[in-house]
């Protein structure tokens, strides 16, 4: 990693800034919150739950961070409207500005599965890299799926009432709300606290935490090396000297520092627990399969 | 002392007709003294004499006890916790021993060495206090179906037994009771345990909180009259069923009572009979044809969809992961070699 210069680059504004810090207040909330009742055959389960403030603080805490998750919701969809409907702007649909799967992006998968087996150099990125629009597009319909589910679990009676009586003997809307929030939740907390960390603020060039998205800034260096192909862009537009600004205070890197690092591990503690959770259960379960096949492993030396 | 001075009044009457109340009253006065004073003698009748020496170690150990009813042998301590008894149902202030325990008016204490005679009397719950409990559920359809397989029959203290010991029979809210029976219940009921532990209810009673704003298995089935589900007597039948669950959710109705408690998507033996139903769908397709038109289904697709997209995701994306790492690392290494080249 090059670490030439002074010049550092404005990547994320403030309004993105505030976006991340309310997930990740609100998410840390839910996960520590939610995560006990799935797990809760296993003693790690119980201690956290009772440290989240056991049974109705805990669900009430619960409830609070879906709130803060709808507040950011809120505020990234009105972000979207303005951009599209105030300041006519199509980028955010389509084109490398876009945080949907674009053309290229599948040139880039192609590209970057060559250069896993060394079949070539790796593509240059534009401004967000495929997988960033993966994690972009499962948080969305998490969230989305979540709300809802979460709403049909917090309202049951009410919500129940929405199925007709001739299809309620057939579908029951908070039985397939609790599947659907519990294993929606698994997967989301599972991805977050495993393939976005190691993705984002583990890679061997971020290691410890990816300061970008705390303190807004990038340096030229790393610029230049992750987004190689949105700098050049930026460059022949003449956009680059507007994204130009003073680099962040050693304060500012300290503070986030300081946020990120507990946040990290205890998001890989879950992750240990909860993997760590599931290979006992399988265990279990596969203990619970072949109760019923006797097989003396001492049997191949008989002959 | 009365007596006494009873007697020197009478004396200085000093009646023939005195004499022979004086002797008898000096002869009482004389049981009077040795009875007051003797060791020997116990008469239990308040709660206080018993707890004398029934809360004291050194006074009374353990005794082998066998039970009248399940003729079950076990260690009983006949120590008595003062405080759990306070804080059992049977601890307030109207309660004695002696209303279940045969008191020690007629027990010869020289022939007993001491003590009193082991097992006074086996505390029978049902004939003056419980009956009516007790008959709803020796009469009711639960009672009956295990008498029918040949299931020994619990008794009271089965299901009603204290923390510390049998004996300090529980409230009907008391925590340690409530988780208790969820227990006793899944002990046989194991495959409705199971599904009631994949269940909002039983997720968060695992973790603990059994108060009585979750519903462990006696909220839903009821205490003593445990009918099944299917039977419209039963707590959970289409009328009964609005005021047990609106217990604890004010409007139920409609939909909602017909909510799935013991979902089976977790249930191995649900999918072996979904296969069977499966392979004997020539010869009999109603067999397969209730499976699919079971609530369970929706819950079983949904599952193990879910679990077939966590493996997709976790299995991809990790390749990805490490992959991408080793790229790196490799590159890096690359760059390094080719600067210290030039």
């Amino acid at each position: 990693m090059t670490s030439n210069g002074n010049t550092t680059y404005l990547r994320f504004g403030l309004f993105h800034r505030l976006g991340h810090f309310l997930i990740i207040i609100s998410f840390f909330g839910l996960v520590l919150t939610g995560m006990p009742l799935v797990f809760k055959d296993y003693g790690w389960a119980h201690f956290l739950y009772n440290l989240m403030g056991g049974y109705p603080t805990a669900g009430n805490i619960h409830r609070i961070c879906a709130l803060i998750t709808f507040v950011a919701t809120f505020l990234h969809f009105a972000f979207l409207a303005f951009e599209t409907l105030v300041r006519k702007n199509r980028n955010i649909f389509w084109g490398p500005e876009s945080l949907l799967i674009q053309p290229k992006d599948l040139l880039n998968i192609l590209g970057d599965i060559l250069w896993f087996f060394r079949l070539g150099k790796r593509p240059q990125f534009d401004r967000y890299i495929y997988w960033e629009k993966f994690e972009y597009l499962s948080l969305m319909w998490g969230t989305m799926v979540m709300a809802v589910t979460g709403f049909i679990l917090w309202f049951p009676v009410q919500s129940a009432n929405l199925v007709p009586a001739k299809l309620a003997t057939f579908i029951d809307l908070p039985s397939i709300a609790l599947v659907a929030h519990r294993y929606e939740a698994l997967l989301a907390a599972g991805f977050i606290f495993s393939i976005h960390f190691l993705h984002t603020h583990l890679l061997p060039e971020n290691i410890p935490v990816d300061e970008a998205m705390f303190t807004g800034r990038v340096d030229e260096g790393h610029f230049k090396h992750e987004r190689g192909a949105y700098y050049e862009r930026l460059k022949e537009e003449g956009q680059l000297e507007e994204l130009k600004v003073p680099p962040a205070s050693s304060k500012a890197k300290f503070v986030s520092k300081l946020m990120g690092l507990p946040l990290l591990g205890v998001g890989l503690l879950m992750v240990g627990f909860m993997l760590s959770s599931l290979i006992c259960s399988l265990a279990s379960v596969f203990v619970d399969l072949t109760k019923n096949i006797h097989f003396d492993i001492f049997s191949i030396f008989a002959f | 002392m009365v007596s006494l001075l009873k007697t020197t009044i009478e004396v200085s009457g000093a009646s023939k007709a005195c004499r022979f109340v004086f002797i008898s009253c000096l002869f009482s006065c004389l049981l009077f003294f040795t009875s007051a004073f003797s060791s020997e003698s116990l008469f239990a009748q308040e709660n206080s004499e018993c707890f004398e020496c029934h809360t004291d170690p050194a006074e009374v150990g353990d005794k082998v006890r066998v039970d009248p009813v399940t003729g079950e042998v076990e260690l009983v301590s006949m120590l008595v916790d003062e405080d759990a008894f306070h804080a059992s149902a049977h601890g307030g202030e109207d309660f004695y021993c002696i209303d279940c325990h045969a008191d020690l008016e007629d027990v010869d204490l020289e022939e007993t060495e001491g003590g009193h005679y082991p097992n006074l009397q086996p505390v029978d719950c049902i004939t003056f206090c419980h009956d009516d409990p007790a008959e709803t559920f020796l009469e009711g359809s639960h009672a009956n179906l295990m008498r029918e397989k040949g299931v020994e029959l619990p008794t009271c203290k089965h299901c009603h037994a204290g923390e510390k010991s049998k004996m300090f029979t529980p409230k009907a809210d008391d925590l340690y009771h409530r988780m208790d029976t969820i227990g006793k219940c899944g002990g046989c009921h194991t495959e409705y345990y199971d599904s009631y532990r994949n269940n909002l209810h039983g997720q968060v009673t695992a973790l603990g909180h059994v108060d009585t704003d979750i519903a462990t298995c006696v909220d839903c089935h009821g205490q003593h009259t445990i009918l099944n589900s299917s039977d419209p007597e039963s707590t959970l039948g289409p009328e009964n069923a609005k005021e047990t669950c609106g217990n604890c959710h004010p409007g139920a109705s409609g939909s909602f009572l017909k909510h799935i408690a013991h979902p089976q998507y977790k249930n191995l033996g649900y999918y072996k009979s979904a296969v069977v139903g499966l392979l004997n769908f020539r010869k009999d397709p109603g067999q397969l044809g209730s499976i699919i038109k079971s609530p369970q289904i929706i819950l079983t697709i949904l599952f193990v969809m879910y679990v077939g997209i966590l493996v997709i995701t976790f299995a991809q994306f990790g390749t990805h992961m490490l992959l991408s790492w080793l790229g790196t690392l490799l590159d890096e290494r690359k760059g390094k070699e080719s600067k210290h080249d030039k």
